[in-house]
C-alpha cells in the first residue's frame, strides 16, 4: 500500500510542478484589481466578492477516479469509522477522548514547528516550542494543554502543503484519496515531508516501531478524532447538492484561508 | 376645498406618529457600532436556549429565528447564490427561489445547531473591510478543535442598517458553495429543478 501510494506522489510531483505557477499568480491580480474597484452598481454589489463562483469549468482532471473515491470514502466512513467512533465514544469518556487527541496533538509539534519557521513565521514557532515542552511535562506528556488554559499561547497548524502555498505554489488539479479525504496535488505531496516530521509515521522517530503498530495507532488517531467531531459529515452532506464538487470546493476554499493566515 | 384645523392637526399628529415610528424602527436595526455586541447577545441567547432541557426542540427553533430573522438579509443572500442566474428570472420564480432557499439555510442551520452541547463561543472584533462592509469575527471552541465562524455584513441602501449577507466557518463561505452548486447545477438543470430539488431535502429532513 505504502509503495503505490509513494509511487503515485511522486507521478504527481512531476505533474504538480509543471502547472505554471505564473497562473495562479494571475488570478490573485486579478482578484485584486477586482477589489480595488470602486463600489459597484447596485444590482451586482456583492459581485466582486463572488463572482468567481460562477464559472462552472473547473481544472478538474481527475473528477472521474475523485468522484468514484468519494463514494468509496463515504462507505468508509459512513459503515466503519462512524460507528466505530459512535461506539467508542460512548465507552470512552469525552475527557479521555479529548486528552488522547491533545497526546497526538503534541506529538505532531515537530511539523508545526518546521514548517512555521520555513514561512518565517518566528514568534508562532517559538510559542509552539513553549507549548510542547510545557504541555509535555506539566501536562503530562501532553494528555492536558495548560498552556493553552493557564497561558493562553494557541496551537499554530501548519503543513508544508501550507509552506508551499506560502511561497505561492499553486494546488494543482484536485485529487480525492483514500480513507484520507479530499487533497490536491500540492497537499498530497506534502504529505512525505510531514510524515517524515510525525513521530506517529515510521519515517523519522520511529515512535511506532513497526507498521503494524504505526497501523493501530493511526487508527486510533482518526477513530478518536472523528469521535469529537460525530455528526458533522452527515450535517454537511445534507448540504450538498452534488456531494463531490461540494466537497471539492469546501476543501479548496478552507486551504486557500490556511495559507493567507 | 380648505382643509379644517381639526383635519390639520390630525394630519399632523398622523405624520409626526410615523415620524416616530420610523425613527424606532431605525433604533432597534442594527447600527456600524452595535454589530459586536448586538450579536454577542444574540449569540449568548442561543447557546442559553440550546442549553436549555425544559424547551421543547420546535419552540427553540422558532425562539432562535425570533432572534437571527431580523439579522439576515435573506433577499441578498438569494440574490447572491444564484448570482448570474438570478437576473434571467422572471419576479414570481425569484419569489419562489427566495422561499425555497431561505428554508433551504434555516434547515441546514438548526442541523448544525443539533450538533451544539456547552461549546463557547467568543466574539471577538469587527473588521471593516469597506464603507459598506464589516465583518464580525468570533470563534466556537470545539471539543478537538477551533472553529473560526465569520458573520459578513453589508450596510443596506434601505435604511443602512447592517445585515449579514454571508457566513464564513473555517474559511468556507456559504454562500460561495451555494453559488457554486446552483451555478453547476443550472447548467445543465432547469430552474424547475432546482426548486424541487430545494424542497426535496425539505422533506426528506
Amino acid at each position: 500500500m505504502k509503495v503505490f501510494l509513494i509511487l503515485f506522489f511522486f507521478t504527481f510531483t512531476l505533474y504538480a510542478a509543471s502547472t505554471p505557477v505564473s497562473k495562479y499568480l494571475n488570478t490573485t491580480q486579478q482578484k485584486i484589481a477586482i477589489e480595488d474597484k470602486e463600489e459597484n452598481s447596485l444590482e451586482d454589489e456583492f459581485d466582486d466578492e463572488f463572482e468567481e463562483e460562477d464559472e462552472v469549468s473547473v481544472n478538474d482532471p481527475f473528477s472521474g477516479y475523485n468522484r468514484t473515491m468519494t463514494y468509496f470514502n463515504d462507505i468508509v466512513y459512513v459503515n466503519v469509522l462512524i460507528p466505530t467512533s459512535t461506539g467508542y465514544s460512548k465507552v470512552v469518556p469525552v475527557e479521555v477522548r479529548q486528552g488522547i487527541s491533545n497526546m497526538f496533538s503534541n506529538l505532531v509539534f515537530p511539523v508545526r514547528f518546521i514548517n512555521n519557521v520555513l514561512q518565517l513565521k518566528f514568534d508562532r514557532a517559538l510559542e509552539e516550542t513553549g507549548r510542547f515542552l510545557v504541555n509535555s511535562t506539566v501536562g503530562l506528556l501532553g494528555f492536558f494543554d495548560p498552556a493553552k488554559s493557564q497561558l493562553e499561547w494557541e496551537a499554530h497548524n501548519e503543513d508544508f502543503g501550507q509552506t508551499l502555498g506560502f511561497y505561492g505554489v499553486g494546488p494543482g488539479p484536485h485529487i480525492v484519496l483514500p480513507f484520507l479525504g479530499p487533497s490536491n496535488i500540492r497537499d498530497t505531496v506534502s504529505i512525505i515531508p510531514d510524515s517524515m516530521l510525525n513521530p506517529t509515521s515510521e519515517y523519522f522517530y520511529d515512535l511506532p516501531m513497526n507498521s503494524t503498530n504505526g497501523l493501530l495507532l493511526n487508527s486510533i488517531y482518526y477513530v478518536n478524532k472523528s469521535s469529537l467531531h460525530l455528526g458533522e459529515y452527515e450535517s454537511i452532506k445534507k448540504d450538498a447538492i452534488d456531494f463531490y464538487p461540494f466537497m471539492r470546493d469546501l476543501y479548496e476554499q478552507n486551504r486557500i484561508s490556511e495559507i493567507k493566515e | 376645498m380648505r382643509r379644517s384645523p381639526v383635519q390639520s392637526v390630525k394630519q399632523s399628529v398622523f405624520t409626526i406618529m410615523s415620524l416616530l415610528l420610523l425613527s424606532s424602527i431605525q433604533v432597534s436595526a442594527i447600527q456600524e457600532s452595535n454589530i459586536a455586541t448586538h450579536m454577542k447577545s444574540n449569540i449568548d441567547k442561543t447557546t442559553d436556549l440550546l442549553q436549555n432541557k425544559m424547551i421543547e426542540a420546535h419552540e427553540k427553533n422558532s425562539k432562535i429565528f425570533e432572534l437571527f430573522d431580523p439579522v439576515f438579509d435573506y433577499n441578498s443572500m438569494s440574490k447572491i447564490a444564484l448570482g448570474k442566474n438570478w437576473k434571467k428570472l422572471s419576479s414570481q420564480q425569484r419569489i419562489d427561489f427566495k422561499n425555497a432557499f431561505t428554508l433551504k439555510l434555516k434547515q441546514s442551520y438548526i442541523d448544525k445547531l443539533q450538533l451544539y452541547t456547552d461549546e463557547k463561543v467568543i466574539v471577538n472584533k469587527t473588521e471593516k473591510l469597506k464603507r459598506t462592509r464589516i465583518k464580525l469575527h468570533t470563534v466556537l471552541i470545539g471539543k478537538e478543535q477551533d472553529y473560526k465562524i465569520v458573520y459578513k455584513f453589508h450596510r443596506t441602501k434601505i435604511n443602512s442598517e447592517w445585515l449579514i449577507y454571508d457566513v464564513e466557518m473555517i474559511g468556507v463561505s456559504i454562500m460561495k458553495t451555494y453559488r457554486k452548486q446552483f451555478s453547476e447545477f443550472l447548467s445543465s438543470n432547469t430552474f424547475d429543478d432546482l426548486i424541487k430539488e430545494l424542497n426535496k431535502n425539505k422533506i426528506n429532513n
